[in-house]
């Protein structure tokens, strides 16, 4: 049995509009293993970001359900510890007040929640800079506290949605080695969802390939590459035909958004 | 150093104008029963003080302050988060509350003298309902404007709804509910002073009242720049307290 079972998922949102409801997920079904690095890629709109909030319980599935070693998902729980692309740090908070955030909220005292906050600083490189504010950091730094934060709580799954998105180039990828050192290390569960296909296959011990909406499981590649992964290995001819195997997958389905895209669901641009 | 080109050059515009006040009030230029001057004024507040006169009136105007202001920061604070969380309260007491607020508080006061009497009753209610409007709407449009990434930062870890007003809601409010709480200061003061020169037993105002009407003007001008002096302490007072609380300000983010 999978850690993290999610048995025919549907997502609907009501659309007061137009009186019927729109399908963001259709039948979503996945089985994440312990110590599992799964990545999940899809077009823009794909309601990838949605599954992870469900997975979080930060949402409810309109149909299905999510398990988690064997009991259903419910509420957000100690178990699972969200990354999100924009931070969400807290601007009033210090790097070490934003790390406790989440053992503050589990009323953890003071002095306890301190020192595992400090660990995880250590960890994600931090350790000067714990008396900063997140406006004094760089995006990378910031996501770096987004982690600490997460992987503080300590999860058993950790949910991370488009982590290094908001990151230019150069610093994803080294984000991307940092984190799959950080994981080597625990082998905490992790469920990363990525528009970016080269993250997806460098990352993932399995790719979740998603269709455009409604989102389903367009189909699951094993990504066989060796770990520990290096950076080099984006050349190698097995990643480059992982590479190309799943961008021929969505392709279509990005056209196919495309074109929803342009249907009148999309304000047209004013002032251009 | 900046900081202390910006001393002199402050100490000596102070310096400029208490002497060129001295010269012209002390030579008779301008008649010095209209204006005083410094050294008068000064023996002036020596004299007050000394009498127990000045003491005695503070101490009132200051426990009517406190009585009323404390509460405007409670319940100004606690009904501007009910105001931006819950609709139905929104929308059956935003007319109201808009028209009060817009409303000169200054033409309440013979009505809550009526109420409350001529003694420090009616001061302290003048205090509080002169603050508590600015308190209330700016922490109603701080809690409203509250960004949406730190209330889900803070659901991911599972808080309850208390946790969520506490650690996200509040200090993400904390900017705009102390530009109230200043703002509430200063309509507090005119309110308080107001209604004391208006009808009251004992007070600055009450001074401010007597005295005038005697065209004592070195007595008016020690009283004014107590008044004075006492806003500028509450605002340093308050300007503390932002800054123990963080450096965290909403252009930063």
């Amino acid at each position: 049995m999978a850690q993290l079972e999610i048995d025919r998922v549907s997502l609907a949102y009501p659309n007061a509009r137009e009186k019927s409801t729109f399908l963001a997920l259709d039948s979503i079904d996945l089985g994440v293993e312990r110590g599992e690095f799964v990545t999940v890629v899809g077009p823009s709109g794909c309601g990838k970001s949605s599954l992870l909030m469900l997975i979080a319980a930060l949402l409810r599935p309109t149909g299905g359900s999510i398990r988690l070693n064997g009991k259903p998902v419910v509420a957000p729980g100690p178990d699972r510890a969200l990354v999100f692309q924009d931070f969400a740090l807290l601007p009033w908070r210090t790097v070490l007040k934003n790390v406790e955030l989440g053992l503050e909220l589990r009323r953890v005292p003071a002095a306890e929640r301190e020192t595992i906050a400090r660990k995880y600083i250590a960890m994600v490189g931090l350790r000067e800079f714990e008396r900063h504010f997140p406006h004094q950091l760089s995006g990378g730094m910031r996501q770096r506290v987004g982690i600490a934060r997460a992987l503080s709580v300590g999860p058993e799954v950790l949910l991370m949605d488009e982590p290094f998105g908001a990151l230019d180039a150069q610093i994803r990828q080294v984000m991307g080695v940092e984190l799959l050192k950080i994981w080597e290390r625990d082998r905490k569960t992790i469920v990363f969802i990525t528009h970016d296909i080269d993250e997806a296959v460098f990352l993932g011990d399995r790719v979740i390939v998603m269709s455009a909406s409604p989102g389903r499981v367009l189909e699951i590649i094993p990504v066989d590459l060796p770990r520990p992964r290096p950076h080099h290995l984006r050349g190698h001819p097995d990643f480059v035909a992982y590479r190309e195997r799943i961008w021929d997958l969505l392709e279509e389905q990005v056209r196919s958004s495309l074109h929803w895209q342009s249907s009148d669901d999309v304000p047209p641009l004013v002032g251009v | 150093m900046r900081f202390s080109r910006r001393l002199v050059i402050g100490t000596a515009s102070v310096a400029a104008f208490l002497m060129v006040w001295q010269f012209v009030g002390q030579r008779e230029i301008v008649r010095s029963d209209l204006i005083s001057y410094p050294t008068e004024v000064f023996a002036t507040f020596a004299h007050l003080t000394a009498t127990g006169e000045l003491g005695t009136n503070a101490a009132v105007t200051l426990q009517e302050f406190i009585e009323g202001f404390v509460p405007s920061i409670v319940l100004g604070v606690i009904f501007g988060v009910v105001l931006a969380l819950v609709k139905p309260v929104r929308e059956l007491l935003d007319p109201l509350l808009t028209a009060i607020y817009t409303a000169p508080v200054i033409a309440f006061i013979p009505i809550l003298v009526v109420w409350f009497g001529v003694g420090t009753y009616s001061k302290v209610v003048i205090v509080f309902i002169s603050a508590i409007f600015p308190i209330m709407i700016n922490t109603r449009v701080g809690v409203s404007e509250v960004a949406e990434p730190w209330l889900r930062a803070v659901r991911s870890f599972g808080a309850d709804q208390l946790q969520i007003v506490t650690k996200a809601i509040l200090p993400g409010s904390m900017p705009a509910i102390m530009a109230g709480i200043r703002l509430g200061l200063g309509r507090a003061i005119v309110g308080l002073i107001a209604a004391e020169m208006y009808v009251s037993i004992s007070g600055i105002g009450r001074m401010i009242q007597v005295y005038s009407s005697a065209a004592r003007a070195a007595e008016i001008i020690v009283l004014v720049v107590v008044i004075a002096v006492f806003g500028y302490v509450c605002v340093t007072l308050l300007r503390g307290a932002e800054n123990r609380m963080g450096t965290w300000r909403s252009d930063l983010e």
